[in-house]
């Protein structure tokens, strides 16, 4: 447990010998696009590193990003859950994003994300038993004109498209290794212990056979509660 | 009058996005003319064009230079947001997508016109790997050509160009949010007075000018035309051509070039190819979702900033969504509060709340659970949040709340009791 207010001394790095490399160098980039005195700015890139390389963001690591940018821990936790694209929590190798914004949703994304859920098993915000998907809602991402939209793995874009297409997709990606969420070899199972505690938070319902674990960002972090 | 093409020219050739076909087609030309200028004279000429920002408020871009080019604290930024998440609209991404180039050389324009030398463009953190990309690879052509970086074009003036991008959240296209954003904080809203163009309110707190991507992919143009000539297209103080980012029930979405004040019902019919097979028209979201709704009656209306204004709507973004008759309207208002609830940021307690409290009467009167008491609630909450918060979100969630029932409250009827 790391004190959230405080900082002491410095923190170990949750990477391994490659991953460090790859985050240093991306941190050095980062940072040069800033004024000496606000290297503090390169937080949000920073934690899109570290993501990049861990699949999701655990205490640990934020106090590690942290460290790097003499960023009180706190700080850094409060931009973690502000914003979406953040993971307090693994997720599965693969994260559908189903818009459900006005336009999507005029042309038909309910469709496309109930047959995504019948496909995969779980409800929006759950991920798979076996780790492989996690499904999401998202919000507008600006790709109207080809409604319905989806996202996979935060930075890909599909377009137009169908439960037809969806289903494919799925296929397809479920023949892949997660290389596009996380490069590192890091186990992405959702712990089982994990999943228990998860039950409290109103998000965390079951799926649609059997449990899942909530990916939800709401339904808080891995910490002990 | 044939609408003229200014910022969509080279968007159907192949590798449109490319410094080469950019250039074929008379890309960076403005920039060395615009060089030669004074910055004040470049100023002159955008306040001249009545170009007005194509974000969402309609700020004439002009006037906003002016104040950030009369602060006299060092360093001025010149900050661009990409962070396009308003319900409806997608043009920034064609612009990054197809032109970027066109957008590259406006910002080095804009930035000599602000006397600013360290330039941020903040994209939305989806784009990453796809618009920003292509943004990305357009700078560093732009770099390698001579066309960033020092001296440019032996003109003396320096300017850096970093593309950042954010990490999902609507709340940031607001522009002090996007600010503290890029300063590597949450985006919460700031308190205004001091605006971000005055010193004290914008980038670290240096004068700043916030542009959106469409606004400055028009400085090319109004150089290469002059600010008069510009300004003759499109509606009284409302310069130029808009990207129309349209979708919906029409059988051709996508984005559209036409001029300022356009009416509705002729972009649909001369430019989307009207409603599709079986549908027939019943609303128009006229300006991204956060612009009060229009009935197909009032399709007639001009696109522009005032006349919007004057009918209790908004131009907003240029993101049209044209819905027709399969869509109950209690419906589509319950999505697009989820989605006001889900990114009200917190900070201010009308909107915190707000947003939540219609979305609950929302989700339940479409639920059938409601009776006609919930849908006099979601009015009076509507009402009660506008203009008691710091930014505009809940303002935003608010004009569609009214404007649906009051333009189509049989929908609301049709599924509530007594």
């Amino acid at each position: 447990m790391i004190p959230l207010g405080t900082q002491s001394g410095p923190v170990e790095s949750p990477f391994t010998p490659e991953q460090q490399q790859r985050f240093d160098a991306g941190l050095a980039r980062a940072v040069a696009k800033y004024p000496p005195d606000r290297r503090k700015a390169a937080l949000l890139a920073a934690l899109h590193l570290a993501q990049d390389e861990l699949g999701w963001l655990s205490e640990p690591t934020m106090a590690y990003v942290g460290f790097r940018l003499d960023v009180p821990p706190v700080r850094v936790r409060e931009v973690v859950t502000f914003y979406t694209m953040y993971r307090m929590r693994p997720v599965g190798r693969h994260q559908i994003g189903v818009c459900n914004s006005i336009s999507c949703w005029a042309m038909g994304s309910e469709k496309i994300l109930k047959h995504c859920s019948e496909l995969l098993g779980i409800h929006p915000g759950e991920t798979t038993r076996d780790g492989q998907f996690s499904l999401e809602e998202v919000s507008c991402l600006a790709a109207c004109g080809n409604a319905p939209a989806a996202l996979v793995n935060n930075f890909r874009y599909v377009e137009n498209v169908t439960p037809e297409s969806m289903g494919a997709l799925i296929g397809e990606l479920r023949e892949k290794p997660g290389t596009e969420m996380a490069k590192g070899p890091l186990p992405r199972m959702p712990d089982p212990h994990l999943h228990e505690q998860s039950q409290g938070a109103p998000q965390a319902t079951g799926s649609l056979d059997g449990p899942a674990v909530s990916t939800h960002p709401e339904a808080g972090s891995t910490e002990p509660r | 009058m044939p609408a003229p093409k200014l910022l969509t020219k080279d968007w159907d050739k192949p590798s449109s996005w490319t410094l080469e076909t950019y250039r074929q087609g008379g890309g960076y030309q403005a920039l060395p003319r615009a060089l030669k200028m004074q910055p004040q004279q470049i100023v002159d000429e955008v306040v001249k064009s009545n170009l007005r920002g194509r974000g969402g408020a309609g700020f004439p871009t002009g006037m906003k230079w002016n104040f950030v080019r009369k602060e006299t604290s060092f360093p001025k930024y010149l900050v661009v947001n990409a962070d396009e998440g308003e319900p409806g609209t997608f043009k920034d991404r064609e612009i990054l997508l197809r032109s970027p180039h066109l957008f590259v050389e406006g910002l080095i324009i804009g930035c000599y016109a602000v006397d600013c030398h360290l330039t941020y463009v903040y994209c939305r953190g989806e784009f990453r790997d796809s618009a920003m990309a292509r943004l990305q690879q357009a700078i560093d052509e732009a770099y390698a050509a001579g066309f960033a970086g020092k001296n440019i074009l032996g003109s003396g003036f320096d300017l850096e160009i970093h593309a950042v991008f954010g990490a999902g959240a609507y709340i940031c296209g607001e522009e002090t949010a996007l600010l503290e954003s890029l300063e590597g904080r949450k985006g919460y809203p700031r308190l205004k007075p001091p605006f971000p163009a005055n010193a004290g309110g914008g980038l670290f707190r240096q004068p700043t000018a916030v542009n959106n991507v469409e606004t400055l992919a028009n400085l090319p143009v109004i150089v290469t035309l002059g600010g008069d000539e510009y300004g003759k297209i499109g509606a009284p103080k409302n310069g130029g051509t808009r990207l129309f980012a349209v979708s919906g029930h029409v059988k051709k979405p996508g984005v559209f070039e036409a001029p300022m004040g356009i009416s509705f019902k002729a972009l649909l019919d001369e430019y989307c190819g009207g409603m599709r097979e079986g549908s027939t028209l019943k609303a128009i979201i006229p300006g991204g979702g956060s612009s009060a709704i229009m009935t197909a009656a009032e399709a007639e209306w001009a696109s522009d900033f005032d006349t919007l204004k004057a009918k209790k709507t908004m131009a907003g973004s240029g993101g049209v969504v044209y819905l027709d008759q399969s869509v109950n309207m209690a419906h589509a208002l319950a999505n697009l509060m989820r989605f006001y609830a889900h990114e009200s940021c917190g900070q201010c307690t009308p909107c915190r709340e707000g947003t939540a409290w219609l979305s609950r009467l929302l989700d339940k009167i479409v639920a059938g659970k409601g009776d006609k008491r919930d849908v006099d609630n979601v009015h009076q909450i509507a009402r009660q949040m506008e203009m008691k918060t710091i930014c505009a979100l809940a303002d935003g969630a608010a004009m569609p709340a009214k404007s649906y029932i009051e333009k189509f409250r049989a929908d609301f009827d049709a599924l509530v009791r007594g």
